[in-house]
């Protein structure tokens, strides 16, 4: 075979390929990606006006207890993580190892960011989430699975977003099916994600074979 | 904008395939390729007025398709388990590709894959590829000459097996 026939042969062994993707899911990706740079400005304006007034209220020695400020960047807390909003819309939550926010349309943003150094609090997360209507349980360093699986598939709850930061979704709250929630499984390298029964058993373990713990459905871990 | 939106669906529909071929042939997984053309080509909507007058646009789709930070979360999708299908089916390494060329890509180097892709799958002349990647002409020949040099050696002659070559999903 000569420089001609090996990519030919390479040219025609691919021939088979296709892509699958429709235009309008690329126009609808692009005009998803623009909104999120904008209201990624919006956030960024606003925690900057945020700032810039917290800083006037500080120096008048008066801030408020609550006062509006930039999304905390340290380690998260209970009280950084959970705080309710006043309104009736979901409050943002912005912490080191993840973000959930509201949108695109009706769906929660989670970007969960990667990396070792960050530690992330699954009680925050599990609240942050629960405040946008998502009822999930997390848990670090394992995965739980229910006895039987939800009916609803993962693809139509979850839908990958870009983030060059780390890991992103929208969720689509309203389309997992009651009595379910989101098991999320955050490990130093992946994520692992399903959709659970409420009140089945649990099995729950650090790798893919070998079960660690079980959880009853009264929430009683028993290990083995 | 009407104008705009249709003269890209065109250059989208010539070029998917060629460009997911492309980043398939180097990425090794379809599935990974599939999500970062897709991301790629939004990316070039979205600067469509720049892209189109890129001299390539298929490889601006191409480069920034590979110069995606393949997503760790997507690299790992497929372990996430859907209902029903507790230990998720991997995509395959070469998307239906003959399994023995996928193993001769991967052993090449991840440049020599790109030169590769960029003359086979995009038709780009030496010079274009050069441009491309950034590198000199006279490396991307010796690239190629290496690549097919290896090829040669470990791939079957096209009719050697037409039945196994044809098995493309």
């Amino acid at each position: 075979m000569n420089e001609h026939d090996v990519m030919c042969q390479v040219r025609a062994s691919f021939s088979g390929l296709h892509m699958d993707t429709p235009v309008e899911n690329v126009l609808a990706r692009s005009r998803a990606r623009r909104r999120r740079q904008v209201s990624g400005l919006t956030a960024a304006t606003a925690a900057t006006a945020g700032a810039a007034v917290a800083v006037t209220l500080a120096v008048g020695g008066t801030a408020p207890a609550h006062s509006a400020g930039p999304p905390s960047a340290s380690p998260p807390s209970a009280s950084a993580g959970t705080g309710h909003a006043s309104s009736g819309s979901p409050r943002a939550v912005t912490l080191a190892a993840f973000s959930v926010t509201s949108g695109p349309g009706d769906k929660t943003t989670l970007i969960l960011r990667k990396g070792s150094q960050y530690q992330l609090d699954p009680s925050a997360l599990r609240q942050a989430l629960a405040q946008h209507g998502i009822p999930a349980l997390v848990t670090v360093g394992t995965f739980c699975r229910s006895a039987s699986p939800a009916s609803a598939g993962l693809g139509q709850v979850l839908q990958p977003l870009s983030e060059d930061n780390g890991e992103a979704m929208a969720i689509n709250g309203q389309a997992m099916p009651p009595g379910t929630r989101l098991s999320i499984g955050y490990f130093s390298s992946y994520v692992k994600l399903e959709l659970i029964e409420d009140g089945s058993p649990l099995s729950c373990s650090s790798t893919d074979h070998q079960p660690a713990v079980h959880i009853t459905p009264s929430g009683t871990p028993i290990r083995g | 904008m009407g104008h705009e939106q249709d003269e890209f669906a065109d250059f989208y529909r010539a070029s998917r395939d060629s460009c997911l071929r492309a980043v398939t042939a180097v990425t090794g997984d379809r599935e990974v390729a599939e999500e970062q053309v897709a991301e790629a080509f939004a990316r070039a909507w979205s600067s469509w007025g720049t892209v189109r007058r890129h001299d390539a646009p298929q490889a601006w789709v191409m480069r920034t398709a590979l110069n995606l930070g393949v997503s760790w979360w997507r690299r790992r999708r497929r372990e996430v388990p859907l209902a029903g299908h507790d230990a998720a089916a991997p995509a395959g390494p070469g998307g239906g590709v003959d399994p023995a060329l996928v193993a001769a890509l991967r052993r090449l180097s991840r440049r020599q894959r790109e030169v590769l892709a960029l003359r086979v799958f995009l038709d780009l002349d030496t010079e274009a590829t050069a441009k491309v990647i950034g590198i000199a002409p006279g490396t991307v020949t010796a690239h190629l000459s290496r690549a097919v040099a290896a090829l040669r050696r470990d791939l079957p002659p096209a009719n050697a097996d037409t039945n196994e070559t044809e098995a493309i999903r």
